[in-house]
């Protein structure tokens, strides 16, 4: 544990989760990463039910949310986590597949902190990852970033 | 008894008074008049000639007031009729007149036949209408008497007792309005004390009211003749002389004969016509629904047919009237008066019935403008929702009325100061269908109300199919983008992947792979990467066709500045010789639309223009009435205008790929683009010498100048 809180990256495809957390682990953030891999597990692990009740750590720095999600999608786990007194502080990052227009309309009248569009070329969508951590997670609780060589822990939610 | 019965039979009147008919008239008079006796009651009877005296008199019985009334009158020998003699006349009449065509023909032969039968100078037909006012509708004469040919006389003329007395009594006649009237004897009814009723005599005195009349006229002599049908007295054969005439009674009953073969036959001919009308309509009806099915708006069709939407209720005038447009057909009234017209019957007539009236004036206070053409108004609303009427318009009856005795025309003589007179019942009859048209009868309404049912089962249809065009189009809309945002979220990611993995085995492994496989993992790179911008163009395209135009004033010299700026990248190390118009007209439309064009068109100058000497590029907008017209032109490699119809389709490609890069989408969203806009795009080019590519945006509505 480094004490930072950690970043919980919801994303259901399994290759995006990869070029995601490796885009992570590029950006050399020190904190911890939790993924989620559909809306229902989100909430679980955000809202301490079920399995997650007596999770350690408190809310995360950021919640990086794919919008196409298995059982409960990502709009609507956002609008849970901004009408929930004690979440909606958690900024929320959107992060999709598309440019869809209502979906932009959609996520910043639920209240979403940022949207992003996942870029096809790796280097532009590396340093979209790296530009969000860096914003998100290191402005939140600035930290030093963590020594390069140490891997970067990754748990599932 | 009439004093005169006395003189001719020698003897005094207390003689005959009391006397039987046959110690009277002799013993054959009373055997034909006790034949004859059951059948008396209603009706009058003729007896046919009877020798009375030893001459040939003529006899005609029927009751009144309790009592038999036998009229005798004396016949020269050679009149004495019979049968024989009057068939060879009617045969070929009776002939003529089933060979006529209408009711008009009828009359005419009617009259000229009556003429010739009776020898009076002038014989006119008259015909009642439904309330009694009378039009002559035929006439045969000589040059004696003036023609009263198309004369109209008010009902008042012949009051509705009059018309009763002629109904029952088909035939008058006046030999010489100058006669002496002859008394009865006793004066008054022995059974009721008052004075005999001798409605239904034959050989009775006229009113002194009708005897001022043929006197002014200049006829002493005068028959008529009633044209009965089917109970209802449908009009008059009037006979005129110009010197005192008697006829005899053969000559009269066979004048009478032959009104009531022309009864039977107008009866035929009217029906006749009213079922050839019948059809007629209805193949009109047909002709116009055929005619409004056809075109776009139904009221084109019905205007493409102005005669037969006239002869559809016999109107001389129609109009089609909607929001926007005034269609007129005819003699109709000014397009203002229409309108005013209309504006009443939206607010004061019910919508969903035909209004009908010939006497627009009765109910309509602003009507005045409209007595010459259209004081008969039938008029249907097609439209619930809009002010969408048809009307048909007939004039003032009085105008469409040719007399030849017209007393609007100046006079020789005093005949216009007479009381009673064909010109004061003409007079008169104006002042009674003053403000009135000619009536709609019941089938042309019925055939307004018909066109009514059948416009808004047509309209009703349309906005059915239209309905249902529209749940199509929202159906395949809605499935259009249920499919485009799975393929913008599900078709992006392999290519992401694709990338993404490349790219990390490229880091991975890079040091290890030899200069081929290195360049084989980049083309992996960049055909992932083309085919994911393929996708984003394609999904864009597809959306700038979904989503709502948002327009507003855009301020171009902004937009440009944005633009330019955005595009940066692409122009870094090159010269180019921008010539941008400080003073771009501002445009109405959707900003971030409108960004897109600008950018297209802005980063295909500096596509097309790459690699070359003196590059210029220019920006300018004219501000025209209705359009503002932007274009950007460049000195690029240009292109050649056989290809310019290509050039805004999707995935048109005028250049090889390797020369110049693209998908193919930008030029045809454009169009898109600007064509939502209402506007146009064109483009112009010769291969090596550049473009310039145009478009023009519709001013905002209701600026144009």
């Amino acid at each position: 544990m480094t004490g930072l809180a950690p970043i919980l990256l919801v994303e259901d495809n399994p290759k995006d989760l990869e070029l995601t957390l490796e885009a992570l682990e590029r950006s050399q953030l020190a904190n911890q990463v939790v993924t989620a891999r559909d809306g229902a597990e989100a909430l679980a692990w955000l809202l301490r039910e079920g399995e997650h009740e007596q999770r350690p750590g408190g809310d995360p720095a950021v919640v990086l949310l794919d919008l196409k999600l298995p059982k409960i999608d990502g709009l609507e786990v956002l609008e849970r986590i901004k009408k929930d007194e004690s979440l909606r502080h958690v900024p929320v990052v959107m992060l999709t597949a598309s440019r869809e227009e209502r979906d932009l309309i959609r996520s910043y009248a639920l209240g979403v902190n940022a949207f992003v569009v996942k870029p096809v070329a790796f280097d532009q969508f590396f340093k979209a990852i790296q530009e969000l951590g860096m914003f998100w997670a290191i402005l939140n609780e600035p930290h030093p970033p963590r020594p390069r060589g140490q891997p970067m822990t990754v748990i599932k939610a | 008894m009439s004093v005169n019965v006395s003189v001719r039979l020698g003897r005094s009147g207390s003689e005959v008074l009391g006397l039987p008919i046959s110690a009277l008239l002799g013993e054959s008079v009373a055997h034909r008049l006790a034949a004859v006796l059951p059948l008396v009651p209603e009706t009058v009877r003729q007896l046919g000639v009877l020798d009375v005296g030893g001459g040939p008199w003529a006899g005609v019985v029927h009751s009144a007031d309790g009592l038999l009334i036998l009229e005798l009158e004396e016949v020269g020998r050679n009149e004495s009729g019979s049968a024989d003699r009057v068939y060879p006349e009617l045969q070929p009449v009776v002939q003529e007149l089933e060979a006529a065509v209408d009711a008009a023909d009828v009359s005419a032969i009617v009259a000229r036949e009556v003429r010739r039968i009776s020898g009076f100078d002038r014989v006119l037909i008259y015909r009642f209408d439904e309330v009694w006012n009378g039009t002559v509708i035929a006439e045969a004469r000589n040059e004696r008497l003036p023609s009263y040919l198309d004369l109209r006389f008010p009902a008042s003329d012949v009051p509705a007792q009059a018309r009763e007395l002629y109904r029952l009594n088909r035939l008058r006649l006046i030999p010489n309005a100058a006669y002496d009237p002859v008394p009865l004897l006793p004066s008054d009814n022995p059974l009721t004390g008052r004075p005999l009723d001798l409605s239904l005599s034959t050989l009775r005195s006229v009113s002194p009211v009708h005897v001022e009349y043929m006197k002014n006229m200049e006829t002493p002599a005068s028959m008529s003749i009633s044209i009965v049908q089917d109970g209802r007295l449908w009009g008059l054969i009037s006979c005129h002389h110009a010197e005192p005439r008697h006829v005899s009674p053969n000559i009269r009953v066979t004048c009478d004969f032959l009104g009531q073969i022309a009864a039977m036959q107008l009866g035929a001919k009217v029906r006749m016509a009213e079922a050839a009308q019948r059809v007629e309509r209805q193949a009109i009806q047909a002709r116009l629904l055929t005619h409004m099915a056809a075109v776009e708006r139904f009221t084109d069709g019905l205007a493409d047919q102005p005669e037969d939407l006239l002869a559809l209720t016999q109107a001389a005038g129609a109009a089609i009237v909607t929001e926007e447009t005034i269609y007129r057909v005819g003699t109709t009234p000014s397009e203002g008066t229409i309108r005013n017209l209309i504006g009443w019957l939206d607010e004061a007539q019910p919508h969903d019935e035909v209004f009908a009236t010939e006497a627009l004036g009765t109910v309509y206070t602003g009507a005045d403008d409209l007595v010459a053409t259209g004081s008969g108004v039938i008029a249907i609303s097609i439209s619930q929702i809009h002010r969408s009427y048809i009307l048909w318009f007939r004039p003032e009856v009085e105008r469409t009325v040719r007399w030849g005795g017209d007393p609007r025309k100046p006079v020789s003589g005093g005949s216009n100061d007479l009381r009673l007179h064909p010109r004061k019942s003409f007079e008169t009859w104006k002042e009674t269908v003053r403000l009135h048209a000619a009536p709609w009868s019941d089938a042309e309404v019925a055939a307004a109300a018909s066109l009514r049912s059948a416009i808004i089962s047509i309209v009703m249809r349309r906005a059915e199919e239209l309905a249902e065009l529209t749940q199509e189009l929202q159906r395949s809309n809605k499935e259009l983008e249920a499919f485009s945002y799975s393929v913008s979220h599900d078709l992006r990611a392999p290519f992401r992947h694709i990338v993404g993995y490349a790219e990390l085995l490229k880091s991975t492994a890079g040091d290890t792979l030899d200069v081929r496989s290195h360049r084989y993992v980049e083309t992996i790179i960049e055909s992932a990467l083309s085919a994911g911008k393929l996708v984003d163009d394609l999904l864009s395209f597809s959306q700038m066709g979904r989503t709502t135009l948002m327009p507003m004033g855009v301020d171009m010299n902004r937009l440009l500045d944005e633009v330019l700026r955005m595009l940066r990248p692409e122009m870094e190390g090159r010269q180019i010789a921008w010539t941008i118009s400080r003073e771009l007209a501002p445009a109405w439309g959707d900003p971030s639309m409108l960004r897109q064009v600008v950018q297209n068109l802005l980063s295909n100058a500096l596509k097309y223009t790459r690699g070359e000497d003196g590059v210029r590029i220019s920006v300018w907008s004219e501000q025209r009435p209705k359009e503002t017209v932007y274009r950007v032109s460049d000195n690029g490699v240009g292109f050649e205008m056989a290809y310019v119809d290509k050039l805004f389709g999707v995935f048109q490609r005028l250049h090889r790929i390797e020369e110049f890069e693209g998908t193919g989408i930008g030029l045809a969203n454009v169009r898109r683009i600007v064509e939502r806009h209402g506007g146009w795009v064109h483009a112009e080019g010769a291969v090596g010498q550049g473009a310039v590519f145009s478009f023009g945006l519709p001013v905002r509505p209701g600026t144009e100048a």
